[in-house]
């Protein structure tokens, strides 16, 4: 096992930014940990780390205590807010990742690998938000680590810086490395993970393969009016329903397959009108499974 | 951490800004100061020429310069970056980054010293016995830990915009009053009793004792060890707080 986190909590005050935590990576798996901002994200990726520690459970890594994997060298990271050291140059500051890691590469090869080595002897405080995130993905991969951990690694870059740094990514992880990155992109999930773990308010809603979630995440809402008496019950028979909400004359739903659900609502007979069909955004898809888990929740409760 | 230490002098003596106020500045100073006294005269009762006694004070300022200087705007700057962070996610140890910074800022802090010594017996004719040049640069040298303790504890202490003004009213106030740059004999009575109680005060008496021959005064030692325990112990506590914080 790369990562184990038994019931882990964190707790800001009265936020519970991480809340009962459970999970565990395998070697050579992929991983996104997707969720809206403030889902517990980066806590989570600081826990791991060693950054913070935990109020209550246990986060082990490689079968260590975090700091002690870091010392092994089995962990290379990249933080979201990670400054770097101005004043040096890209090269100088690649070499200094290189001489405190246990298995270190050679620092033209991390440059190369990152995409730096044009810019290797630019001053560090000169360079784009791009280049600096690609330096910070040399430092997280200056040596030979088992696991490598991005906290939301593209932010600040273009489309096309992006998809080279997957491409970049993706080599790390054809190596047999275990892979964790932190995104808020339901995309960058889909097109790089081999599995997507979904947080929300520091809790685990899903955990599958990206085509799992993007199901469970690609809910569309319908809404439409009806006019005169509604009978609520064949409405929530409709197939495909996650969510009915009937106010007045206007209903909204919520289906996994909008086109299966708008075609047995016509079957009912019932003519809506100002029918709408739209895309449920990643934050509401959240919502959407959030509710969903709250509803199976409850009845045991 | 050697290439930490390593990396961080190179980029202090590729700070021009940084060498000339460690450096150069303390020797201009000690030029002007040392200028104004005649040759056969000494300064209140030490049996020290101005020029003797006016180099021990700015060797000290120069030293007090670049381990103060050095460290606590960097310290709150890189934390607030993150760069602190990135390191605790690398195999330095956790104090690798505090001793780092302060054995590179004892480099510059040491060339600090001997400029203003080579500059005062060259230009200014100071003359002592080798025992005293070299024990004088130890004294001096190894005194300015106190102050890299100090450096470390603002640059933990203070954030953002409040670093530059804390380190500069405790740089000019440990300067001032400490008599580095007067001596304090020459200020009002209940100000030089306030004046013998600091650090800086102690810190340059130690050298001028050994100018006289003398053994330091046991006052002094005790005061800068004091002073010593309490920056590194000050030191510490924040920085374990900042750690569990961030």
């Amino acid at each position: 096992m790369v990562v184990g986190f038994d019931q882990v909590s964190k707790t800001y005050g009265n936020v519970r930014a991480v809340d009962g935590l459970s999970l565990r990576l395998h070697p050579g798996e992929t991983v996104a940990l997707l969720g809206p901002n403030g889902a517990g994200k980066s806590t989570t990726l600081d826990l791991l780390l060693g950054l913070k520690q935990a109020d209550a459970g246990t986060v082990s890594v490689f079968g260590l205590n975090p700091r002690e994997a870091i010392v092994a060298g089995r962990v290379g990271a990249m933080l979201q807010s990670g400054g770097l050291m101005d004043e040096v140059t890209v090269r100088e500051l690649v070499k200094l990742a290189c001489d405190l890691h246990p298995k270190p590469y050679k620092v033209t090869d991390v440059l190369a690998r990152a995409g730096i080595s044009q810019i290797a002897d630019r001053k560090v405080n000169k360079l784009s938000g791009g280049q600096s995130q690609r330096v910070r993905f040399a430092l997280a991969t200056a040596g030979d680590s088992d696991l490598i951990v991005l906290d939301e690694p593209t932010t600040g870059m273009d489309v096309s810086a992006r998809q080279a740094f997957w491409a970049t990514m993706r080599e790390q992880a054809d190596q047999g490395r275990t892979v964790l990155f932190a995104t808020h992109y339901l995309e960058e999930a889909d097109a790089i993970a081999d599995r997507v773990l979904v947080l929300h308010r520091g809790r685990l809603l899903a955990d599958g393969t990206a085509a799992e979630i993007k199901a469970k995440a690609g809910a569309r809402r319908i809404s439409f009016d009806l006019e005169g008496e509604i009978d609520e019950a064949p409405l929530r028979a409709l197939p495909f329903l996650t969510a009915v909400d009937v106010s007045g004359q206007t209903i909204r739903i919520q289906s996994s397959d909008a086109d299966a659900t708008v075609h047995a609502l016509y079957g009912l007979g019932v003519y809506p009108r100002n029918l709408e069909v739209a895309g449920l955004g990643l934050e509401q898809a959240f919502v959407a499974i959030t509710e969903a888990e709250e509803a199976k929740e409850a009845p045991q409760s | 951490m050697n290439a930490l230490i390593k990396l961080e002098l190179a980029r202090a003596l590729r700070n021009r800004k940084f060498l000339f106020f460690s450096v150069i500045y303390p020797s201009i100073i000690f030029l002007l100061v040392a200028s104004q006294g005649g040759t056969g005269e000494t300064v209140d009762n030490s049996g020290l020429s101005v020029a003797a006694y006016v180099m021990v004070s700015m060797a000290s300022f120069g030293a007090l310069t670049a381990v103060l200087m050095g460290n606590s705007e960097r310290i709150a700057k890189e934390r607030e970056s993150g760069w602190v962070r990135q390191l605790r996610l690398t195999t330095l140890p956790g104090r690798g980054y505090v001793l780092a910074k302060t054995a590179s800022a004892a480099v510059v802090s040491l060339p600090s010293i001997v400029v203003v010594f080579l500059i005062a017996a060259s230009v200014k004719h100071v003359r002592l016995d080798a025992w005293q040049w070299l024990a004088l640069t130890g004294a001096i040298w190894a005194g300015s830990l106190v102050f890299a303790a100090l450096g470390v504890a603002i640059g933990y202490l203070a954030s953002g915009d409040a670093v530059r003004p804390i380190t500069m009213i405790t740089y000019f106030g440990l300067s001032i009053l400490g008599g580095l740059w007067w001596p304090s004999s020459s200020f009002p009575t209940w100000l030089q009793d306030i004046a013998k109680w600091l650090p800086t005060h102690a810190y340059a008496a130690l050298g001028r004792a050994i100018e006289q021959s003398q053994a330091p005064k046991a006052q002094d030692i005790a005061i800068l060890v004091v002073f010593f325990a309490l920056f590194v112990g000050g030191a510490a506590w924040l920085y374990r707080k900042d750690t569990l914080k961030a």
